[in-house]
């Protein structure tokens, strides 16, 4: 018992196992309530909510009737989502006892999440999803979009990690002579408590949810919490699965990405032919292309995408709170620039709709993401392999 | 044991978020001059992850087992 704890609680989870799970659990959510795992169209919502709040009528702006601004975010499961994924990191961080305010050293930080933020929540809204419903729950909804975007992202992400290299935008390190000593260790420990309180509260939201007969709330708010959950045990980092590749050659994160997609693609296919559902699929269009290359080199720039920056934030990670703004700020503007901007018409209208069942039916349709899977797979592995060549060489002659 | 008071160098990362700690720590070890101790203190919870695979992955040798102090972890690397 005593181990089985400490492995839940004191580790972190194998990520494959995690971004398994969450694949899996993420295609069954889809055959219960027909929507995905997402979070932006929602953080869009709540910039609808706030401005609203602010006497600004945004009830004729079209990206708000196409996303469906709808009572307030209590009451709407996708906003159940996005807070249970909130709580569900907050309770896994306090009962490991991890919660700590974080605060940057280089106070450019601050600056770079906030302009980075918004920068990946205009473009993941741009793209009609961001690393969620136009990656890792696009590509098992056969949605062609996803295809695109992942690849768009790539770039900016390249384009990120070399800013991130740069002197002026990493800054100095605090590198002293000697040894120093670390933090003082708190003797009394409060944390598992504050967790176990939030649990039973949270399960009794749920029985109330589910008794009342609010059952897409219940499950938005149980389905967000095990994402919460398993992104904070698992560090899950869509970020890192790119950008760590371009900087240091590191390849795990981005391989069990790609293994939790597979997974989740196969599940959603037998979800869609046993029940006929028709999957969700978003346009195609060159915003789909823009606004990849902007959430990629957003979310380098600001450390996290807006999945990574929930549980970094809950872990007491202050820099991700001029993150969380940024997002809101950056799909909103999107939404008001959507049609008052003209973003609409130059962007998306001439795009399309493609899915890839409809396209290539049941069959080629897996094949082809199976496929497509696999090639980034080896892509990673070869640019992991070629980080390291090189770095021994460079190594060697030093 | 305690090699604390052996490391040549201390990188304090309190507060940094990913990747900084990687790079930093990274970038420290390359200026190094061989078999010199480097101690990094971090409380970046991915960087409990990613600091000693990567440092492990570039080819350097860890002292001892990293240490978990509270909400941060040590570590204690060879350049």
């Amino acid at each position: 018992m005593k181990t089985m704890l400490h492995t839940l609680f004191q580790r972190h989870w194998n990520p494959y196992a995690v971004l398994l799970i969450a694949g899996l659990l993420s295609a069954l959510y889809f055959g219960l309530t027909s929507t995905v795992w997402a979070v932006t169209g929602e953080f869009t919502r709540l910039g609808g909510d706030m401005l609203q709040l602010l006497g600004v009528d945004v009830s004729d702006w079209q990206y708000y009737q196409m996303v469906k601004l709808d009572g307030d975010t209590w009451n709407r499961p996708d906003g159940w989502i996005v807070w249970g994924m909130f709580i569900g990191a907050l309770m896994m961080v306090l009962l490991s006892n991890s919660f700590k305010i974080r605060l940057p050293q280089q106070k450019r930080r601050y600056v770079q999440g906030f302009v980075g933020g918004i920068i990946a929540g205009f473009g993941a809204r741009l793209a009609l999803g961001c690393n969620l419903a136009a990656f890792f729950t696009g590509v098992p909804q056969f949605s062609f979009h996803s295809w695109i975007f992942i690849v768009a992202t790539g770039v900016g992400t390249f384009f990120g990690a070399k800013l991130t290299k740069m002197p002026w935008w990493k800054g100095r390190p605090s590198l002293t002579a000697g040894a120093a000593k670390p933090s003082q260790v708190k003797i009394r420990v409060i944390q598992p408590y504050l967790g176990a309180a939030l649990a039973m509260a949270y399960m009794g939201l749920l029985l109330y949810f589910f008794s009342s007969g609010q059952t897409l709330l219940g499950l938005g708010a149980l389905f967000g919490l095990a994402f919460g959950i398993l992104i904070e045990r698992g560090q899950i980092c869509f970020t890192a699965a790119f950008r760590d590749l371009f900087l240091v050659g590191r390849s795990l994160m981005a391989k069990a990405i790609i293994v939790g997609m597979a997974a989740s693609s196969v599940l959603t296919l037998v979800i869609i032919s046993l029940y006929d559902l028709t999957p969700i699929t978003q346009i195609a269009a060159l915003s789909t292309c823009v606004g990849g290359v902007l959430f990629g080199l957003g979310i380098v720039m600001a450390s996290g995408c807006e999945t990574g920056m929930m549980y970094r934030l809950m872990e007491g990670q202050v820099l991700f709170l001029p993150v969380f703004a940024g997002n809101i700020i950056g799909a909103t503007f999107l939404a008001y620039a959507w049609d008052h901007l003209g973003i609409y018409t130059a962007l998306v209208e001439g795009g399309a709709k493609i899915n890839l069942l409809e396209t290539l039916g049941p069959v080629g349709a897996i094949l082809s993401t199976l496929a497509m899977l696999a090639l980034l797979y080896a892509l990673t592995l070869y640019r992991e392999k070629n980080y390291h060549r090189r770095f021994e060489l460079k190594r060697g002659v030093k | 044991m305690n090699l604390s008071k052996d490391a040549d160098f201390t990188l304090d990362l309190r507060g940094e978020s990913c990747p900084y700690p990687v790079i930093y720590t990274l970038e420290a070890l390359e200026d190094m001059n061989k078999g010199e101790l480097l101690q990094v203190i971090t409380d970046c919870p991915g960087s409990f992850r990613n600091v000693p695979e990567e440092a492990i992955a570039h080819g350097y040798t860890f002292a001892q087992e990293p240490v978990k102090n509270g909400q941060e972890y040590l570590f204690y690397i060879y350049a």
